[in-house]
C-alpha cells in the first residue's frame, strides 16, 4: 500500500530519469565505433538494392519471363520492363505478375490468367517461397506437360532474374500443396531446369 | 507459415541426414551395381487420377481418369494371362486416390515394377505424341550425397525400413525411396518407350525425368508413361477408342517383358 503511494508521488521523477537513461543509451551508441557500424550496416541492408543500372527508385528493371509457343513445347524468353524496388521480393512479385499476365509477342502464359501472386518470400538461404492464389491450381485442367511448364515458368522466371533465388518452393493460397494437378510434386524445393527453354 | 514451412523443410533434411548418416556401409549391395534386378513376381499399375481428380480433359469431353483406367485393366488383363505375375491395381474404379497411397499400395505388395499410366494434356493444342518418364529429384549439393548413397545402398532401404512403420523419420525415407531405383527405372521407361514408338504410330517424344510426386515414393524400378495427348483433338479420338488403348497397354506390356528377361 505505501509502496503503491511511493509510486505515484515519484512519476515526475521516473519520467526524468527514463529521458537521462534514453540519452546515456544514445551517448553509448554514437560513441561507439563497433555498435556504430552495426547500425549503419543495418540500416543499408535495408536500402533497395539495384544491381544492375544503379538507377534511382524510378528507373525501372527489365526482366526476362518464360512463356510457351504454339509451335513446340519449350519455354522462350520473352523481356519486360517491370518498377524497380523496393525489395527483390517486391520485384519478384512483379515479375512473375507480368508472367501470369500474358506474353507481348503472341506467345502463351503457361499459368492460368486469373492466378494472383499472392507474396513471394526470398529467405537469406536462397530459397525463394512464392505463394499463389488457387486459381493456379483450380484455373487449369493439366496434364502433365502443362504442368511442368507452369512449375518451371515460374521456378525460372525467379532464378533467372533474381540473384539471390537458388531454389523455389511453390504454395497455394499460403499453404503447402502436394501438387497443382496430381502430377508434380510441389512439397520439396525446385531448383531451375533450362532444359525446357528453348534456344 | 512461411517461416514454418521452411523450418520443417530444413528439419526434414537435417533429419533424414542424420538417419542415413547412421546406417552402417557394410552389408549386401543390392542388384543395381550389376545391373541384375531382384525377380519380379508382382507388378503394380496405376492408373492415373481418379474420382474427384479427373485429370486433363479433352475438347470432346474425355477425361483423362477414364482412359487411364482403361488402359490399366487392358494391361493387368495381359500381364496376368500371359507372364503369371500378380498384378494389383491402385484403383479398379472411379475413385480418389491420394499419390502417397498409391505408392504404398505398390511398396505394400512388394511391387516388382510400378507403372502409372496417364494421358498428356499441354495448353497448345497442337502438342502431340507419347513419352515415358521417370523420376527426377531436385537434388540440392547437400541431398546429392545422400542420395549417392541411397542409390548404391537400396537393399539396406528394403530390408532397413518396415513400411508399416509409423515413424516420421521412417516416412521421410520411404517418400525418397524411389531414389534408389533411377537407372533400373531408366532402363525400363527405354525399353517401354520403344514399343510405344513402334505399336503406336505417335510422335517419339522419348524419355524424360520429372519430379513426379506418385513416383517419389514407389520403392521398386517405376515409370509414368503418357500414351498420347487428350489435349490434342486428334490423339484424343484415338485415346477414347478401345483399339488405341489396346496398343498402348499391349506396348507397356512388350516393355516389361524386355525388362523383365533382361533383353535389349
Amino acid at each position: 500500500m505505501a509502496d503503491k503511494k511511493k509510486v505515484v508521488i515519484s512519476r515526475p521523477a521516473l519520467v526524468l530519469g527514463g529521458l537521462a537513461l534514453v540519452l546515456i543509451v544514445l551517448a553509448i551508441i554514437f560513441f561507439t565505433g563497433g555498435t556504430g557500424e552495426k547500425v549503419k550496416h543495418f540500416l543499408d541492408a535495408n536500402v533497395p538494392k539495384s544491381p544492375e543500372s544503379g538507377g534511382g527508385e524510378a528507373a525501372p528493371k527489365t526482366v526476362t519471363l518464360f512463356f510457351l509457343a504454339d509451335g513446340d513445347d519449350l519455354l522462350h524468353k520473352e523481356t519486360r520492363d517491370i518498377a524497380a524496388g523496393p525489395t527483390e521480393a517486391e520485384e519478384a512479385e512483379r515479375a512473375l505478375a507480368e508472367l501470369i499476365k500474358g506474353s507481348e509477342k503472341g506467345f502463351v502464359s503457361p499459368l492460368p490468367p486469373q492466378t494472383k501472386v499472392r507474396q513471394v518470400f526470398i529467405g537469406s538461404d536462397g530459397l525463394a517461397t512464392v505463394d499463389l492464389s488457387r486459381e493456379v491450381a483450380e484455373g487449369f485442367a493439366y496434364g502433365s506437360t502443362a504442368e511442368l511448364a507452369a512449375v518451371y515458368a515460374v521456378v525460372d522466371t525467379l532464378v533467372f532474374n533474381f540473384r539471390p533465388v537458388k531454389r523455389v518452393v511453390i504454395l497455394v493460397e499460403g499453404v503447402e500443396k502436394e501438387t497443382l494437378g496430381g502430377h508434380v510434386d510441389l512439397t520439396r524445393a525446385f531448383l531451375p531446369d533450362y532444359s525446357l527453354v528453348a534456344r | 507459415m512461411k517461416t514454418r514451412s521452411i523450418i520443417r523443410t530444413a528439419s526434414t533434411a537435417a533429419l533424414a541426414a542424420v538417419l542415413l548418416a547412421s546406417f552402417a556401409p557394410a552389408g549386401a549391395r543390392a542388384g543395381q551395381t550389376t545391373g541384375q534386378v531382384p525377380r519380379i513376381q508382382t507388378v503394380v499399375i496405376d492408373p492415373g487420377h481418379g474420382g474427384l481428380e479427373a485429370g486433363a480433359k479433352g475438347k470432346f469431353g474425355n477425361l483423362e481418369k477414364d482412359i487411364t483406367l482403361a488402359v490399366s485393366l487392358k494391361l493387368k488383363t495381359l500381364i496376368e494371362r500371359n507372364m503369371g505375375l500378380a498384378v494389383f491395381l491402385t484403383r479398379d474404379r472411379d475413385v480418389d486416390v491420394s499419390n502417397e497411397n498409391r505408392a504404398s499400395i505398390a511398396n505394400n505388395h512388394k511391387a516388382g515394377l510400378f507403372i502409372s499410366i496417364h494421358a498428356n494434356g499441354a495448353v497448345q493444342r497442337k502438342a502431340a505424341g507419347s513419352e515415358t518418364f521417370f523420376l527426377s529429384v531436385n537434388a540440392t549439393d547437400e541431398e546429392t550425397r545422400r542420395l549417392a548413397y541411397l542409390e548404391n545402398n537400396s537393399s539396406e532401404l528394403q530390408t532397413r525400413i518396415d513400411p508399416s512403420s509409423a515413424d516420421d523419420l521412417m516416412m521421410i525415407l520411404w517418400d525418397m525411396a524411389q531414389t534408389a531405383y533411377i537407372k533400373q527405372s531408366s532402363r525400363l521407361a527405354e525399353l517401354v518407350q520403344a514399343e510405344l514408338d513402334a505399336m503406336l504410330g505417335t510422335r517419339n517424344r522419348g524419355i524424360k525425368q520429372a519430379p513426379f510426386k506418385v513416383l517419389t515414393g514407389v520403392a521398386c524400378p517405376a515409370i509414368l508413361v503418357e500414351a498420347a495427348f487428350i489435349s490434342n483433338p486428334d490423339e484424343e479420338q484415338k485415346l477414347a477408342s478401345d483399339a488405341f488403348q489396346s496398343r498402348v497397354a499391349e506396348a507397356i506390356y512388350r516393355g516389361l517383358v524386355r525388362f523383365i528377361r533382361g533383353t535389349e
